[in-house]
């Protein structure tokens, strides 16, 4: 080629081309993904999705809660420092957290596809009706859960990723002996951002490496989700 | 409990999520109308739920998925052509604002990257969707052709009458130029 002038200038013309092409097209790739397009790439619904329903129903109940634990949490956090938490939960959750939201391709055992199959074999394993919060509202999508072992209990873990790839865990498990209801508490665990609670005898954590105001808010959000499903699924 | 037989596995979400940027430039590509380029991404994605099976696990999931967008797309095309005579879904001027350049340009101007957006939303769908995949997407002919259903010979010969049309409409400036540019 270093001989032929002419093929030389007709290669260069055509990287030129593909260079001018990929730089006039590529920044298309970085706009914002359609909320309805991340909904499109979870498995369908076989049948009507109930859940929307019901939690309209319950919509004012959990919100009302959601005002309690924020009141609660402003107010208790300094006196909750350190009493019913074992000071090892947060440090597990992150864990766990770091451990399988930073597997790209095998952070679940059963995927969202399949959630109905997912809750039902975790309620089993724990031993109560356990519930994967529907976040989409707040651009995470349920990616699918698994079963881990925890200190003494085995614990559920959801995983959620928005369309920035974030990823964001729920845990929950029950203590082997009841412990007092918390507010919200926050915890930084080696870059991993946990908000943690107990209420009807449940620990939750909710982890993920975002700033500690969106993570409150989602937690929030899960809390007012959990606490519908709670009342309409009494243990 | 019952078992149930096992269902068709279901598709890695992640991965659909991590697609979609380039579904959706795929789409607006073929349709050259950002509305409804989300459009058909969604068929798309309800079609490749419903189609899960078809899908060899741990094979490229977005060349599949390109496929069955393909799909798709020509088949809304001939609805369309059924419903509507004399209506060209390749004229010019069709959805003029999904080819408007989105913000960032890089070595070219801003203007003469305008331009040559233009110039591929008026190459015909055929050659522009090749075009993407060969140059952007950088798929192998090999690929492509098992993507759009075509011959590997229609493959280059499409993509060569393509980068003709954009030569002689864009005068892509010299490699020693590119880095003056700003």
């Amino acid at each position: 080629m270093a001989r032929d002038p002419a093929l030389a200038a007709r290669v260069a013309e055509l990287r030129a081309q593909n260079a001018a092409l990929r730089d006039a097209l590529d920044p298309w790739l970085g706009e914002a993904l359609p909320d309805r397009l991340v909904a499109a790439t979870a498995a369908p619904a076989r049948g009507a999705r109930r859940f929307p329903q019901w939690l309209g129903l319950t919509a004012a109940a959990a919100a009302s809660l959601v005002i309690g634990v924020g009141l609660g949490w402003f107010g208790r956090d300094a006196s909750l420092q350190h009493d019913g938490m074992p000071t090892t939960f947060t440090r597990q959750a992150a864990l766990v957290h770091t451990l399988y939201a930073g597997d790209v391709n095998r952070p679940v055992e059963i995927w969202a596809a399949e959630e109905k199959r997912l809750v039902t074999w975790l309620s089993k394993r724990l031993g109560f009706p356990v519930h994967a919060p529907d976040l989409n509202g707040v651009g995470f999508a349920l990616v699918g859960g698994r079963l881990v072992a925890g200190n003494e209990m085995p614990t559920a873990l959801f995983v959620y990723e928005n369309a920035d790839k974030q990823r964001l865990t729920l845990q929950v498990r029950k203590p082997p002996t009841p412990v007092e209801e918390t507010a919200f508490r926050y915890a930084l665990e080696n870059g991993v951002g946990v908000y943690y609670w107990i209420e009807e005898d449940c620990t939750y954590a909710l982890s993920g490496n975002l700033d500690r105001t969106q993570l409150l808010s989602i937690g929030r959000v899960v809390y007012g989700q959990l606490a519908a499903f709670e009342a309409a699924h009494p243990k | 409990m019952t078992a149930s037989p096992p269902a068709d596995p279901p598709l890695p979400q992640p991965d659909l999520i991590a697609a979609l940027p380039r579904l959706r430039r795929y789409a607006r590509v073929l349709t050259g109308d950002a509305a409804r380029a989300d459009d058909l991404v969604q068929e798309a994605l309800a079609r490749a739920w419903e189609k899960r099976r078809l899908w060899a696990a741990g094979s490229d999931l977005r060349a599949w998925l390109f496929t069955i967008m393909h799909n798709v797309f020509v088949n809304q095309r001939v609805l369309a052509r059924h419903e509507r005579q004399h209506v060209s879904l390749d004229a010019e001027g069709d959805g003029q604002e999904a080819w408007q350049l989105p913000v960032r340009a890089m070595q070219y101007t801003r203007v003469e990257l305008m331009e040559l957006v233009q110039h591929v939303g008026r190459l015909p769908v055929e050659q522009r969707e090749v075009l993407l995949l060969a140059v952007v997407e950088e798929l192998r002919y090999e690929e492509i052709a098992a993507v759009l259903n075509i011959p590997v010979g229609t493959v280059m010969s499409r993509l060569s009458r393509a980068r003709e049309k954009l030569r002689a409409a864009f005068a892509v400036p010299s490699s020693s130029s590119l880095k003056v540019v700003k």
